[in-house]
């Protein structure tokens, strides 16, 4: 690949902006909206990816699929509804510093860490293709069963209030997703005679019910989701505060480039996603934080680690698709047909046989990027003004549009029920501090931790031992058990000070 | 003397996961291995993760510092009524959307809401369910044109634009 190759595809991109532009705006709405998954609308807008030239059409699944990875941070930082899982730990810092009155910096950190990190991944991957597409080749079925357990382990550290609770709130999010038929036999588990549950717990109802119906029943116990001074602050949003958020975002480029890479080294991870990849970086940010009893509160890198992270994905997830002819996930997977569709054999000799779509791919990437800062970073001022309506228009307004969107997925009217059913339990949960994220992402990892338990369990006929016998898995388990003691031997210190200080006044 | 800690609503939620767990158990007893191992296996480490919460919670009751109230659910007492009400209207509108479609479900529910949430002024009560109605029709019947249940609004709009 030379130099003269690569400045020829950004050419051609470019060329592409007005096929870019509306993809990005789609995006962005239909990033959002909860209920509204980047797969099902480009499932919807086949006829017209199927029916432009492969380039044009990889430019604008590309656009919309990195527009609808930034935006789902904006509803979770604005009214602490995640508009996709990858956006779940954005509310954690951003939703607190809404509710401080910085809701404007807050959307230009999301902005700028999804760019940025989107951005640098993407020129990494193009510079790292032939090597990065080998890492998915190491992880088998038991790395994979205990890359799951370290990511729910993550979220229940990150919890840290009460890590027992998240514990249990991730456990029994795994235990619903398992709802559904079987991988092997299809025989039904735990349905309740309901055939709408045979292929397990949509994830659409479950995101909803849980972030936006709880949330909306919890907000009208106050006027205002800002106090006072945040609303006075919201009503004075200038510019000003788009260039503070520019400059906070500058001051902490590294965490915005390290972060990414996080997101991209899991993106390659089939099926692993942008929700891990999100709490992986909001985890180990906070481990290697100087200040890690800030984070939760409002905290800009509480808000970088997540996007920048969620954004690095969107390359790490078409590596194994192109690389391998494997769909790092399913927006991928449909990616993946339309190429196929135009004759694209996936796979090595892709990248020998058609370099200009293989690169290009990464390339439309890198542009949309850049189209995007300029299309949303002037929005930051008017979106943030969200904060101003009172909860009792906001919260009705969020129940009954999103108990709607709930009916989208699999066009169900049970669907619209099941979002109420998680709406009442993620309210029980979120009133009693059992980390309503950690339910979430027990249900989005349950149906992969069980496809990769049962083919190890195969393999071994049952001896759950196997689960220790690989080198990298141990590794793993060893970072796990580390993961689960580390803030308990950060705290001792504290704890100890503490006591002593008790023991004084006593 | 310091006040006593509510944390009968802390059983909630381990109470909803032994009870689904238990559920899950007795559907999985007549299956294949391959289809228990995961839930036995996810089933196991919940149970014991109940079993310590529950031990937590005894012994802090048996030390006199908490109590089983449900404060932290219930509480403030004056938006209970509220949140209660806003949970029976999203069951009517789910319930009667046969009937009501979607566009006139969303005005009727989203105005009562709006009411029940203490919202008196007649131009917000008027404007905002039609405003949102609007915007629903338009989003999810006419350019989606999902296969959301039809009613009344939707059926005379048809007719108007066919």
């Amino acid at each position: 690949m030379s130099w003269e190759f690569l400045l020829d595809q950004f050419a051609i991109q470019f060329g592409l902006w007005w096929i870019i532009w509306p993809a990005i705006l789609l995006g962005i709405v239909v990033g959002i909206l909860p209920g509204f998954s980047p797969q099902n609308t480009l499932i919807m807008l086949l006829p017209l990816t199927l029916a432009v030239p492969v380039e044009q059409a990889m430019a604008f699944m590309i656009s919309l699929y990195c527009a609808n990875h930034l935006a789902g941070g904006i509803p979770a930082i604005l009214v602490r509804i995640p508009g996709s899982g990858g956006a779940a730990a954005t509310t954690l810092d951003g939703y607190p510093m809404t509710q401080k009155g910085q809701a404007q910096q807050a959307l230009v950190l999301c902005f700028t860490a999804s760019v940025f990190g989107g951005l640098i991944t993407t020129l990494a991957t193009i510079a790292l293709l032939p090597w990065l597409s080998q890492i998915g080749l190491y992880l088998r079925s038991v790395e994979m069963v205990v890359v799951m357990l370290f990511g729910l382990t993550l979220i229940a550290v990150i919890a840290a209030k009460d890590t027992l609770k998240a514990l249990i709130a991730g456990f029994f999010g795994l235990l619903i997703g398992v709802i559904g038929t079987d991988h092997i036999y299809n025989t039904p588990r735990a349905t309740f005679g309901f055939l709408e549950l045979y292929d397990g717990v949509p994830l659409v109802p479950a995101l909803i019910g849980l972030f936006a119906i709880s949330e909306a029943l919890v907000m009208i116990e106050e006027k205002m989701i800002v106090d006072e001074a945040g609303r006075e602050r919201a009503m004075q949003a200038r510019w000003s505060d788009t260039v503070d958020g520019l400059r906070l975002s500058l001051q902490r480029w590294w965490h915005i480039v390290w972060t990414a890479f996080v997101g991209l080294f899991i993106g390659i991870v089939p099926g692993a996603g942008a929700s891990i990849a999100a709490f992986v970086a909001y985890q180990q940010s906070r481990l290697w934080s100087k200040h890690p009893e800030l984070y939760g509160t409002g905290i800009p890198e509480g808000v970088i680690a997540p996007e920048s992270a969620n954004n690095g994905v969107t390359s790490g997830t078409l590596v194994p698709t192109l690389a391998l002819g494997v769909p790092g996930g399913s927006t991928a997977a449909v990616m993946m047909i339309v190429l196929q569709y135009h004759g694209m054999v996936l796979g090595p000799r892709l990248f020998a046989t058609d370099p200009g779509v293989a690169y290009g791919v990464f390339v439309s990437m890198a542009v949309a990027y850049i189209f995007m800062i300029f299309t949303i970073l002037p929005l930051a001022r008017y979106m943030s003004r969200v904060v101003l309506f009172e909860t009792s228009y906001l919260a009705p307004i969020i129940i009954l549009v999103t108990i709607v969107a709930a009916f989208g997925e699999r066009q169900y009217l049970f669907d619209m029920g099941l979002a109420l059913v998680f709406g009442v339990i993620g309210y029980i949960a979120h009133k009693t501090s059992y980390h309503v994220t950690a339910l979430l992402i027990g249900i989005l990892l349950g149906p992969l931790f069980e496809q990769y338990l049962v083919r190890a369990l195969r393999l071994s006929e049952g001896n759950l031992m196997i689960l220790f016998s690989s080198t990298l898995g141990n590794v793993l388990w060893g970072m796990l058990v580390l993961s689960l003691l580390l803030p308990l031997w950060r705290a001792y210190p504290q704890r100890k000070q503490a006591a002593e200080r008790f023991g004084g006044e006593a | 003397m310091k006040p006593r800690a509510p944390l009968g609503a802390d059983l909630v939620i381990p109470a909803m996961a032994l009870a689904f767990g238990v559920y899950f158990f007795f559907s999985i007893t007549d299956l294949a291995w391959e289809a228990k191992a995961n839930g036995m296996v996810i089933g196991a480490v919940l149970l014991v993760l109940v079993l310590i919460q529950l031990v937590r919670i005894g012994l802090r009751i048996y030390r006199g510092e908490a109590d089983l109230r449900m404060n932290s659910i219930m509480e403030p007492v004056e938006a209970l009524p509220k949140r209660i009400g806003l949970v029976v209207i999203t069951i009517a509108f789910i319930a009667t959307m046969q009937w009501l479609g979607v566009t006139l479900g969303m005005v009727v529910a989203l105005f009562a809401s709006l009411w029940i949430l203490g919202v008196r002024s007649r131009r917000a009560l008027i404007l905002v369910p039609l405003g949102v109605g609007a915007a629903v029709y338009l989003l999810f019947v006419a350019a989606l044109q999902s296969d959301i249940p039809h009613g009344p609004v939707e059926l005379l709009l048809a007719k108007l634009f066919s």
